[in-house]
């Protein structure tokens, strides 16, 4: 299984950065960009942590990819500042210390920019590839996302990790 | 040296190979993608349709797509910048791997659309210059060696054929056909069951379909669907050369020859042999073309009448859907809608020429089919409400289990001319390069308004059928967008080497041993997709390098 490959590890170092958070034109703090997509995801989603989704190792695993393109990454990483800026705004708080609400309420008001909607679809659909991956990437046991849906999945299933 | 040299694995340089290499010649092919065999597919929907593990990375190989806007502007379009790819399978018998394998021959009049029903402005309309009489005996090859299953029923448009049915039976289908049956029969409409290329049960080292679930999109595990690999190449002695990206054809006034490639190693290698065949699929084929220039074709090799890439033509169209909810359906007919793995294989071909405003139209094919079963798409159309809101959270979740679980839906395709013209043609780029050094290709996009007249026109008679089988959020969506993996022309062969790159025998006017046989022959492209033609004449092709050898 990939998740214990040094390769993973090195991938993991590749998007383990922190980004910084203004608030008008000075610097309010820095965060942690899986910590902060971690969570978003917890939020969005919180019925992958009851199938047992790890839903952030995909992310790891996904994010270093190589057919996710610079400009999605980029946009990403932006996505984690401006939603920072955003809680700043609204409630002088990285959105990592805001309470369940307050977290609901940033997202709530993010989605009605552009950005926001398209970043909010960007991490759920990442959300659902790890919720319907398939076994041999050790994200989903026993098929519970297929399962939770009464989805048939197409065989043969992969002996092999292509991603 | 050898006797033929092919450049691509597909449909279009498999059946020469399959043929020349049966006849003694010797064959080399070589192939750009690696060699993928029956064990090594699956449906992983992630790496597969999700990163397109069976396609070139964009940052390594792209294309520059330029959009003419209505007013002749034109927007250009960095494929690697924009996630915008024309690739469709990179690999020993190319994209034919990955089709769904809907098989519709052309009709008669396809071969001579200019005579028939006349020119239009702003359109290149050309006759074939074969006709389908001539291309009929290697449509039926092309069904017994590929091995076509479905069932002949007599309709308005069902062309001539010299055997009375196809070599295998149809399919398994769904039950859900039953209602699309007594919907058309109600509306006087003639369903049809839908030839595919796929085998129902195992023949000559290839398995039957398993009915496994997904097809389009995936390679064939079983070797049941007629690819080029499973059906040709894996039944000859042709050598292969996978990894071997063909760069450069070398020529004299006369003839080409030599074949210069890179390994995957960016080592250069050269081939020598009688007869060349380029087969790399229509766009790259033109790129190919374009990219080799020198003192006897200063424009590209065969393009001293600049006519390589010209007409570059898509298969026209659309599409659209109609959900059926539980609510509305009794016990029988949701388990019915539910069964997964059997076929719908349904076609309306009753509107292949029509008539508005008294004059005689082309119109096309419809096919039905249900919504490809890969779950991130059909999951993801769930992230937004009635208001168009995206949501999350358990909102999302509730919804993504009733629709997934209480729902599904049919969607159809439209399949018509996309007429050729003067503005929608491949070119080279001027500044990028792929990862060999080569200019890029530009697909240089229009849409004549024809197509869309007549897309709108078969779209409606599929609405039509969704209503009338008590389908619900029904849409449909007919656009100039180009499908990548229904792409032809660029070569187009006709009688006039001022008009046209290749003879009737698909071997360019200008050179004596070099040919042609993938879809970039074709000057129109009929209402069907191109898979089963393509075949069909590169089996014709064969025949005539056969006696140009002798």
């Amino acid at each position: 299984m990939f998740l214990n490959s040094r390769r993973i590890f090195l991938k993991t170092a590749l998007f383990g950065g922190a980004v910084l958070v203004m608030y008008g034109a000075t610097v309010f703090g820095a965060v942690s960009l899986m910590q902060t997509m971690a969570l978003v995801q917890e939020d969005l989603f919180p019925h992958a942590k009851s199938l047992g989704i790890k839903t952030e190792a995909y992310l790891t695993l996904i994010l270093n990819h190589s057919r996710v393109t610079p400009k999605e990454k980029d946009f990403l990483r932006n996505g984690v500042q401006w939603l920072n800026e955003e809680a700043v705004a609204m409630h002088k708080k990285m959105y990592s210390s805001l309470s369940e609400n307050e977290r609901q309420a940033v997202l709530k008001s993010i989605a009605k920019y552009k950005w926001g909607e398209e970043w909010i679809d960007k991490m759920l659909t990442f959300i659902m590839e790890a919720t319907f991956s398939d076994e041999i990437y050790g994200i989903c046991k026993n098929s519970a996302g297929t399962k939770w849906i009464q989805f048939e999945a197409g065989y043969p299933r992969p002996k092999e990790a292509y991603l | 040296m050898y006797d033929v040299c092919i450049i691509g694995s597909g449909a279009g340089g498999a059946p020469v190979a399959y043929e020349l290499s049966h006849a003694g010649f010797s064959v080399i092919v070589l192939e750009k993608g690696k060699n993928y065999k029956e064990e090594d597919f699956n449906k992983d929907e992630l790496a597969v349709c999700r990163r397109d593990f069976f396609t070139p990375n964009l940052t390594n190989e792209q294309h520059v797509i330029n959009q003419r806007a209505e007013d002749g502007a034109i927007s250009r379009h960095v494929g690697s910048e924009n996630d915008w790819s024309f690739w469709n399978g990179s690999m020993v018998g190319g994209s034919s791997n990955l089709m769904s394998g809907y098989f519709h021959r052309m009709k008669p009049n396809d071969f001579k659309l200019l005579s028939v029903y006349g020119a239009i402005k702003g359109a290149n309309v050309a006759d074939w210059c074969i006709s389908y009489e001539e291309l009929e005996p290697y449509y039926e090859k092309a069904e017994r060696i590929i091995g076509v299953s479905g069932e002949v029923v007599q309709h308005k448009f069902l062309e001539p054929r010299s055997t009375p049915n196809f070599p295998h039976a149809k399919l398994e289908e769904s039950g859900v056909t039953k209602w699309f049956d007594r919907a058309c029969a109600s509306l006087n409409y003639e369903s049809i069951p839908t030839p595919r290329a796929i085998l129902p049960q195992a023949k000559e080292g290839r398995n039957g379909c398993s009915y496994s679930n997904f097809c389009g999109s995936y390679g064939c595990a079983t070797g049941a669907k007629g690819s080029a690999r499973a059906a040709l190449l894996q039944k000859c002695d042709a050598k292969i050369v996978t990894e071997a990206f063909v760069y450069k054809l070398e020529s004299d006034a006369k003839k080409i020859t030599k074949a210069h490639y890179y390994d995957e190693n960016l080592t250069s290698h050269a081939v020598e042999a009688r007869i060349f065949v380029l087969a790399a699929q229509a766009m790259e084929s033109s790129r190919l073309l374009l990219n080799s220039k020198n003192r006897h074709f200063p424009h590209g090799i065969a393009n001293n009448s600049n006519q390589v890439g010209k007409n570059l033509i898509f298969s026209a169209g659309g599409s659209g859907s109609g959900r059926f909810n539980f609510e509305k359906l009794s016990q029988e007919q949701q388990k019915e809608l539910m069964q997964t793995g059997v076929f719908f294989n349904r076609s309306l071909q009753q509107w292949y020429e029509y008539e508005t405003g008294g004059k005689k139209r082309k119109g096309g094919t419809i096919d039905f089919l249900f919504e490809h079963q890969n779950i991130i798409p059909r999951v993801k159309r769930e992230f937004y409400d009635d208001e168009e809101n995206i949501i999350w959270g358990e909102a999302l979740s509730n919804k993504i289990h009733k629709r997934l679980t209480t729902s599904r839906v049919l969607a159809f395709e439209v399949f018509n001319d996309w007429l050729p013209t003067d503005d929608c043609f491949v070119s080279v780029d001027d500044e990028i390069k792929d990862r060999f050094h080569m200019p890029v290709g530009v697909i240089n996009l229009w849409g004549h308004k024809h197509d869309l007249e007549v897309g709108e026109y078969l779209a409606k008679r599929a609405v039509e059928v969704l209503k009338e089988m008590g389908a619900e959020e029904i849409h449909s969506s007919i656009s100039s967008s180009p499908p990548p993996n229904l792409v032809a022309g660029g070569c187009r062969f006709g009688a006039n080497p001022l008009t046209s790159v290749l003879d009737k025998n698909c071997k360019a006017h200008e050179l004596e041993n070099l040919y042609v046989t993938d879809a970039s022959f074709m000057p129109t492209g009929g209402s069907v997709p191109y898979t089963w033609t393509i075949y069909a004449n590169s089996f014709r092709v064969a025949d005539i390098i056969k006696k140009h050898l002798a």
